[in-house]
């Protein structure tokens, strides 16, 4: 699992538990064509863009604002 | 120093002002159970028999403003701020039909059953319904409903059957419009039926959905949504049954409306906290 993907799964991972966590970094590199493996800090906008479509109905959009601004905190 | 309100410390999920505040509900609930005891032994005078049963009325409505204010504090323009919405407009309608009945009964010498309180009673099923599907539906993206749906259609049948073959078959349905009159009719049916199909059956799917997610904290106050729904939907059938076969109420059934508003109210208090920034 990349950098990334682990961060992810760390910081999602008590939040919405590590399934969703890891669907979350799934559906990021299927839509990039990528395997989770090859995530790399470049690919932060996909990843943003689904974790915000994933949890936006479960969670409050700050919420998922500090959510994400950590994962950037940890890849950057 | 810490104090009631100060922030939670690291690791520590709910905050000391949250915890105080679900300690303070749960200590207001045990001290109508207290009076109720009370009240059931006629061990009151009229006066302090009015104040309890005016007392546990007042109780739902703090529930109520508890779960409201926690919605509007999260949001109506976010998804999940309508979830808890939902879930205090149900807790609100209970209430008013709790202060209904509660003029009907005590004030006015009227029989409260079937009456107009009965139109809020029943509006809570609507609005748990509608938070409930709203919250389940928060998951589509991540897993199929359909499996977990079915599961719950299922388990709502079962109790459907049970229903039907225990109280509308050898009771209610006997009776029919004849006795009970039409709204009476109605309203016995719908209160079993809707604790089956409006409340169980959808805490069934949603417990279901969060089960297979494995879901993190997020999920607590869902968690016990489904718990206050179990208690709710439980203690509302054993009281059509207990009133219908003659065997009597007890405290600690008329206890479980209270204590199903409770949780719901603690959980959306633990929400609160869960969406809290850090």
């Amino acid at each position: 699992m990349s950098l990334i993907s682990q961060r992810v799964v760390d910081i999602l991972g008590p939040y919405v538990g590590e399934t969703v966590a890891d669907t979350c970094v799934r559906a990021s590199a299927l839509s990039l064509g990528k395997t989770t493996d090859d995530l790399t800090a470049a690919d932060f906008p996909a990843l943003e863009a689904n974790v915000r479509r994933l949890l936006g109905p479960m969670a409050p959009s700050d919420v998922i604002d500090r959510l994400l601004a950590d994962i950037e905190r940890g890849i950057s | 120093m810490s104090t009631a309100s100060g922030p939670a410390r690291p690791g520590q999920i709910l905050t000391p002002r949250t915890i105080t505040l679900i300690a303070v509900l749960v200590a207001l609930t045990a001290l109508f159970g207290w009076l109720s005891s009370l009240m059931y032994a006629d061990a009151l005078s009229d006066a302090a028999y009015a104040a309890a049963y005016w007392y546990g009325t007042g109780l739902q409505v703090v529930f109520a403003v508890v779960i409201v204010l926690v919605a509007l504090g999260i949001g109506l323009h976010q998804h999940v701020g309508k979830q808890w919405l939902f879930v205090g407009l149900g807790v609100v309608a209970y209430a008013l039909g709790d202060i209904t009945w509660t003029i009907l009964d005590l004030h006015m010498g009227l029989d409260p059953y079937p009456s107009i309180a009965d139109i809020f009673y029943t509006l809570e099923y609507v609005f748990f319904f509608a938070a409930i599907v709203l919250a389940i539906r928060s998951y589509r993206a991540l897993t199929s409903l359909r499996g977990p749906v079915v599961f719950g259609l299922l388990v709502g049948g079962v109790a459907a059957a049970v229903i039907y073959l225990s109280l509308l078959r050898p009771y209610i349905l006997p009776a029919g419009a004849e006795e009970l009159g039409l709204w009476g009719l109605v309203v016995s049916t719908l209160y079993p039926v809707g604790d089956v199909f409006l409340m169980l059956a959808p805490a069934v799917t949603l417990a279901i959905v969060i089960m297979r997610l494995g879901a993190g904290r997020l999920a607590w106050p869902w968690w016990l949504v489904v718990v206050g729904a179990f208690v709710f939907s439980l203690t509302d059938s054993f009281y059509s049954y207990v009133d219908w076969a003659g065997t009597g109420s007890n405290v600690f059934l008329d206890m479980g409306w209270m204590v199903a508003n409770l949780i719901f109210a603690v959980a959306a208090l633990v929400a609160r906290n869960i969406y809290r920034p850090s």
